[in-house]
This record gives C-alpha cells, sequence and structure tokens, in this order.
C-alpha cells in the first residue's frame, strides 16, 4: 500500500505522509480563495472580450476611418483609450487578483481569510471601472494617455484596489515557513508599486495637477511603471511558480532569481522619461532615463537565463502542457520584448521609432505576449484546481493558443516593419506627410487581420472557460488532465 | 499507506489534520485528483550566475556611467538638448594684462627685498626706482632675472654688494609670462617708462641664457648685448586680437 493510490497512478510524486499534510494544506487554501478567485477570473474574461471588441473598432477605422464614424460614441479616441482601459486595468488587474493572490497565498501557504470580503472589493473594482470606461465613451475622457478614465472613477478604482491589495499582503504576513519564493517578492513588491504609482499619479495629473511638464514626467513615469512595475513582476512571478511546478524541478538558480528581481526593482522606475525623448524636459533626466532603460538588459539576460536553464531538455513536456505552451512562449517574448525596448531607449533609435506605430506594437508585445500568454497559463493551471474539473476540450486549447500566437505575432511584425518604415519617411523632409500616412495602410490592414486571429482565440478561451465552469461534471478528473499531445497520458497540466 | 497514516494520525480538535487525514482516503484523492497529481511547490537551486554575464553586467554600467557624464549637460535644470555645451555662451577667459601679473609676481617674489615701494634698502638692496639697469636695455634685465647677479654693483651712484637669485629654469624658474609681467611692471611702476617686455621677448632670452649656470656680474652684463627689439611683437599681439589686453597695461599706467 506504499505505492501511489490507483486512481492517480499517471501522476509523478510517490505519496508519502508528508506529502499529504502539505497538499491538504494547498486544498484548504484553494477552497479559501475559490470564490474570489473565480469572480476575478470570470470579470477578466469579460473584460478580454469587451476589450476585444474595442480594439477592432479601433484597429479597423485606423484604415477605414468612416467605419461607424457618424456616432461620437464610437470615434477613435474613444473606442482606443476604452480598448486600452479595458485590456489594462479590466482583463490585466483582474487576472492578477486571480493568479496573482493564489499563487500568493499558495506559496506563504496561508489560507485567504474572509474570502468573502475579498470579492466584494473586487465587485466595487469592477463597479469602479465600468463606470470609468463608460465614461471615457461617453466623452469624459482625460487627455493623459493611460490615465483616461475620468475623473469621478479613479477614487472608487484606488479604494478598492487598496482592499484588493491588502489580502496578498495580509497573506504573506501570516506565512509559513522560512524560506521566502521568488514569486513571493515579485507579487508582495507589485502590491505596493502599483497603488503608489496610480494614486501618485492620480494627484499630481488629475486631483491636483501638477504644472507644466512635470505632469508629462509623471504621466510617464506612471505609464511605463504600470507594465514594469506592475504586470511584469506579476507575470515573471506566474511564470517563476509554474514553470518548476509543472515540470517538477527547481528554478535554476537562487543567486539569478535575486540579481533580476533587484535589477529590475532599481532600474525599471527611472526608464519611463524614455517616452519624452526631445522633449522639453531637462536633459539629464531623459538621459538618466536611457541609462536606465539600457540597464533592464540585466534582470532581462537574468530571468531569461533563469527560465532557460529551468526549462532546458524538458521541451516536449513543455509543449504537451497547456499552461507551459503559453507561459513559455510568454517568457521568451519577456527576453525580446525587452530588448527591443532597450534598444528603442536609445536615441538613434528612437528618432526614428518615436510618434509611429513601432511603438504600438511594442506595447502589444509586451502586455500581451509576454503578460497575457503567462496570465493564460496561469488560468489554465489554476481553474482544474479550483474546480476540480478538467478544461472540456484540449482542441479548444490548441485554437486558443495558436490564434494568440499567430495574432500577436503578426500585429507585432506588422506594426514594427511598418513603424520603422513610417519613423525613417518621417525624418525625410522631402516625402509629403500623406504619402507616409498612406504607406503605413498595408500594415494597419494587417494589424485588422491580427486582431481577427485574437478575437478567434479569445472566443475559443472563453467558450472552454465558461463550459468547464457551468456544465458540471463533463469531465471529471479521472479522465487524467488535459493535455494537448494525445499520444502519450503521461505528464503535467 | 498503512506506515504513513501510523504517523500522522487525525487529532479530532484540529481541522488541519482532519484534512490531512481525508486526504489519504483513496475517494478523496480522487476528488482531489488535481491536487493529487500536482508536483510539490517550487524550490530553488544554487547555481552559481555565470561569470561571463558580471564581466557583460560590468560592461554595461560603465556606458552608463560614461552616457550620463556626455549627455547629462552636468545635470542642468534649463539645458535640453543632449549635445548642450555649458561653455558655449561664455566669452573666452579674460587674459590678465601682463603689467597686472606682473604686480602680483613683484608682490610675491620681489618686495620682500625691494620694497612695494620700489626703492630697496639703502646698503642692501638696490632700488627698482629710475634705475638704468632696469630701464634701459630690456636683455640686461632679462638676464639679471634668468640667471641672477653677483657682486658688486653701482646704482644710482652707490655700490650695492649682494646676491640677486635667478628666476629663470636654473632657479626658481618661473613661466615666461610671469617673468615678462614682472619685468614689464618694474619697467612701467613708480615713474620708471620704459617699453613693456613681452612675452615673446622672455621666450628669446631664455633661449639664448637658460642654460648658462653662473649668475652674472655688473660688468658682464653690459657685454655682448643684442639690439633693443623693436615694439613689434607688441603689434603682433594686437593683430591676434588681443588689442584689449594690449591696452590695459597703458591705462594702468595713466592711472598711476
Amino acid at each position: 500500500m506504499s505505492t501511489a493510490p490507483q486512481s492517480n497512478s499517471q501522476s509523478v510524486n510517490p505519496y508519502s505522509s508528508q506529502d499529504a499534510a502539505e497538499r491538504a494544506e494547498l486544498s484548504q487554501i484553494d477552497a479559501s480563495i475559490r470564490s474570489s478567485a473565480l469572480f476575478f477570473t470570470v470579470s477578466a474574461i469579460f473584460w478580454l472580450l469587451a476589450g476585444t471588441v474595442f480594439a477592432l473598432i479601433a484597429a479597423y477605422k485606423a484604415h477605414e476611418p468612416s467605419f461607424m464614424g457618424d456616432s461620437a460614441l464610437t470615434t477613435f479616441g474613444r473606442m482606443r483609450s476604452a480598448h486600452l482601459n479595458a485590456m489594462a486595468l479590466g482583463w490585466g488587474n483582474n487576472i492578477i487578483f486571480a493568479v496573482g493572490l493564489w499563487i500568493m497565498a499558495r506559496l506563504c501557504r496561508s489560507p485567504i481569510r474572509h474570502g468573502g470580503m475579498l470579492t466584494i472589493a473586487g465587485i466595487f473594482w469592477n463597479l469602479g471601472l465600468t463606470l470609468g470606461i463608460a465614461g471615457i465613451i461617453k466623452g469624459d475622457i482625460t487627455s493623459v494617455e493611460w490615465l483616461e478614465i475620468p475623473h469621478y472613477a479613479t477614487p472608487l478604482l484606488a479604494i478598492s484596489y487598496a482592499l484588493i491589495g491588502v489580502w496578498g499582503i495580509v497573506a504573506f504576513k501570516f506565512r509559513k515557513g522560512e524560506h521566502v519564493y521568488v514569486s513571493q517578492w515579485y507579487i508582495l513588491a507589485a502590491l505596493f508599486w502599483f497603488p503608489w504609482l496610480y494614486v501618485i499619479a492620480q494627484i499630481m495629473i488629475i486631483w491636483f495637477p501638477a504644472r507644466g511638464v512635470v505632469q508629462s514626467v509623471t504621466n510617464w513615469w506612471f505609464a511605463h511603471n504600470v507594465l514594469g512595475l506592475w504586470l511584469t513582476p506579476m507575470a515573471l512571478a506566474t511564470a517563476y511558480y509554474l514553470i518548476p511546478k509543472v515540470l517538477g524541478r527547481p528554478i535554476y538558480s537562487y543567486y539569478l532569481s535575486v540579481l533580476g528581481f533587484w535589477a529590475l526593482a532599481i532600474f525599471y522606475n527611472w526608464a519611463g522619461v524614455h517616452h519624452l525623448i526631445g522633449g522639453p524636459i531637462p536633459v539629464w533626466l531623459i538621459s538618466a532615463g536611457i541609462v536606465a532603460s539600457v540597464m533592464m538588459v540585466i534582470p532581462v539576460i537574468v530571468v531569461g537565463l533563469n527560465h532557460h536553464m529551468s526549462v532546458v531538455g524538458l521541451h516536449k513536456e513543455v509543449w504537451r502542457s497547456p499552461t507551459l505552451r503559453f507561459t513559455v512562449f510568454g517568457a521568451i517574448s519577456y527576453t525580446l520584448v525587452s530588448l527591443i525596448g532597450s534598444a528603442m531607449a536609445v536615441r538613434t533609435v528612437n528618432e526614428v521609432t518615436h510618434f509611429t506605430h513601432f511603438t504600438v506594437g511594442h506595447a502589444h508585445h509586451g502586455v500581451y505576449a509576454f503578460f497575457s500568454m503567462i496570465m493564460f497559463g496561469g488560468v489554465y493551471y489554476m481553474m482544474p484546481r479550483l474546480l476540480k474539473r478538467e478544461w472540456p476540450s484540449a482542441t479548444l486549447i490548441k485554437l486558443h493558443f495558436w490564434g494568440s500566437a499567430i495574432g500577436i505575432t503578426v500585429m507585432v511584425v506588422a506594426l514594427q516593419i511598418g513603424g520603422w518604415i513610417q519613423g525613417v519617411e518621417m525624418n525625410n523632409s522631402e516625402i509629403p506627410f500623406l504619402e507616409i500616412v498612406q504607406n503605413t495602410m498595408p500594415w494597419l490592414k494587417a494589424r485588422t487581420v491580427s486582431g481577427v486571429f485574437l478575437t478567434v482565440a479569445h472566443i475559443a478561451f472563453a467558450v472552454n472557460f465558461f463550459w468547464m465552469l457551468f456544465a458540471a461534471g463533463a469531465i471529471r478528473a479521472k479522465q487524467g488532465p488535459t493535455l494537448l499531445d494525445s499520444t502519450s497520458e503521461e505528464g503535467a497540466a | 499507506m498503512s506506515e504513513d497514516t501510523k504517523s500522522s494520525g487525525p487529532h479530532p480538535n484540529n481541522k488541519e489534520s482532519l484534512e490531512q487525514a481525508a486526504m489519504q482516503d483513496n475517494s478523496m484523492q480522487d476528488v482531489h485528483a488535481q491536487l493529487m497529481r500536482e508536483k510539490e511547490e517550487p524550490h530553488e537551486g544554487f547555481s552559481p550566475v555565470p561569470i561571463v554575464l558580471m564581466f557583460l553586467f560590468a560592461a554595461l554600467c560603465f556606458w552608463g556611467g560614461v552616457y550620463l557624464v556626455h549627455y547629462s549637460a552636468k545635470f542642468r535644470w534649463d539645458a535640453y538638448s543632449p549635445y548642450f555645451d555649458p561653455n558655449a555662451d561664455k566669452p573666452a577667459p579674460v587674459e590678465i594684462p601682463l603689467f597686472v601679473r606682473g604686480q602680483k609676481v613683484f608682490a610675491q617674489q620681489c618686495a620682500v627685498c625691494h620694497q612695494a615701494s620700489g626703492a630697496g634698502v639703502p646698503g642692501v638692496y638696490p632700488p627698482m626706482v629710475g634705475s638704468s639697469w632696469v630701464t634701459e636695455h630690456p636683455e640686461v634685465l632679462a638676464r639679471i632675472l634668468i640667471n641672477g647677479l653677483n657682486g658688486p654693483i653701482e646704482v644710482k651712484g652707490n655700490t650695492y654688494n649682494g646676491n640677486m637669485p635667478a628666476f629663470g629654469p636654473g632657479g626658481l624658474n618661473l613661466s615666461d609670462k610671469d617673468l615678462a609681467g614682472v619685468m614689464t611692471y618694474i619697467r612701467q611702476e613708480w615713474g620708471n617708462e620704459a617699453s613693456d617686455m613681452t612675452v615673446a621677448m622672455v621666450t628669446d632670452y631664455q633661449a639664448a641664457y637658460a642654460s648658462r649656470s653662473t649668475p652674472w656680474t655688473a660688468p658682464e652684463l653690459k657685454e655682448g648685448l643684442g639690439p633693443v627689439p623693436e615694439p613689434e611683437p607688441v603689434v603682433e599681439e594686437a593683430a591676434e586680437g588681443e588689442a584689449a589686453e594690449a591696452e590695459e597695461p597703458h591705462a594702468e599706467e595713466a592711472a598711476h
């Protein structure tokens, strides 16, 4: 009887009493966060779908301006900003609240106490966001990129964030065990970084506006840090959790983890001002931002190496597991997008890419190919544990993966090639501006095509998710995990 | 699983251990299938950081420092161009007129003996005021300053017997500019009205006398003098756009 239990014989770990204690603990933790994590995931998926619709409209209008052009509600400016906020604060934050808090609770071995209140705070977050995005579409949009949500919705967002973020900090406070794992560093730090960024930016730009260029410095400090000190650490924490968890192999090096975390913490905060290269702010500030942006090569290489060495040799497992297929795609994208980003901060490159579609491509490269793909991986891993069900359809997962992977690749390649050409042409004073605009048309059409791929992927994801959520008993655990390669039953989910 | 249950039997009042006991039940394990097949919670290995990376990062930090020094415009709040040159709008540094320079050199080096008034000390240090040694042939004065003077010398009817130290490369090694300044000063101060001693002249005299190792004696000073240089060097300097500078001493002179 000391062998593995029969019905779970495909599981890899031999079952032991110490293991049983740990698993019992995990089971309790999962139960404690189940309802709130489900709420956040469902909200995130709704925002993802809404954001996709806004994105499609905006992308199509970029080369067909008369499309839905008769209504003020659907003008490009409002659709684009509704898309940005739905994706960043709706999809991004909700999925972070789901996956990030779940990972934090598990690693701290600390159940979420009073999870109902977490759900209520989450309801307020989504109410505030709905109000904000409705305000954007109605026309109350502010003129500040990344902070377009009108002033009457932001206090609600700030307060409800604080009520949500505190749960992660409380979980950390009541952690068990001496060692604090790298994912916990990132999540804990980000839970402090985001409210600081958001509140300072709101105060200095919206509530009590600072004077002159200080506003734009604050604006880009905030906008870039939302990516680097909120989405990035949360996605890295998730990757650091999922890779060793699914492969059953330790992360390659603790020292690389330390170096990567602190280099991010030190350098990223400076980097945002490279958006203002050429602007009327003291040049040393911009130069400091450029140096910090290039210095980001250090954490990027370190994290990339750490992930790569943890995965190396197990590529078949990665390809077979839905979780890891998405996560590793995201981790590879992190290295790529960050190195391109460091290059874009250098003045000679920035002279070309600034004010072009290249930057738009870069933003999607980061938020989608890196952050969102890892978060998809997180959902694929988390849901079976929360629902005690398996994903109903491997085909839908594959459709999701290929739609996302092809869609985002087409989008980034099209926007960055088209943007580069656009930048080179704009620096040539002999080419008329309208001609340059017309030359971007094929690339913008390619972006709309990529949007169709992404839409298909998101619909596949949503269908699979709600099928799993509502079709109770459809697929039970006995059939084993849903893997993407049916030739082998062995392996991880 | 028999051994396992022994080691962790349920304690009736502890929810965790109840849960733990339940986890060892087969039907429970089926419900928790996802949990059961999970691998252990993640942990980290301790592989060292590759040394190549450390060199790469050191190089990056070095580049960052160099870049900041080059493009920070000295951290001024009012500089907006990366190519900002803090000295661009400042006028070229003002050259101190030879006379003024000489005044300072005299106060530091000469006034102890020859006095600030240039009157010297009777019987010990000869005066500068109205001394023909000072005001006549510039080469004589240059010889004294470059190599020094030894033995008796008659100045304005009185004989002095002392040692004048050398200020050329063999002695206190003043710069050509300082020497030209101090000589111009003593030739034009206290009512003396001799010509300028230009830097070019001093350079020529240095070339001729710097290698001489012994001080001059009074009779030697009068021997083998070259012609008094015409005031061409002054004109030359003025032509180089330092007219203001060239005029400065005369203004000073007029003031006295």
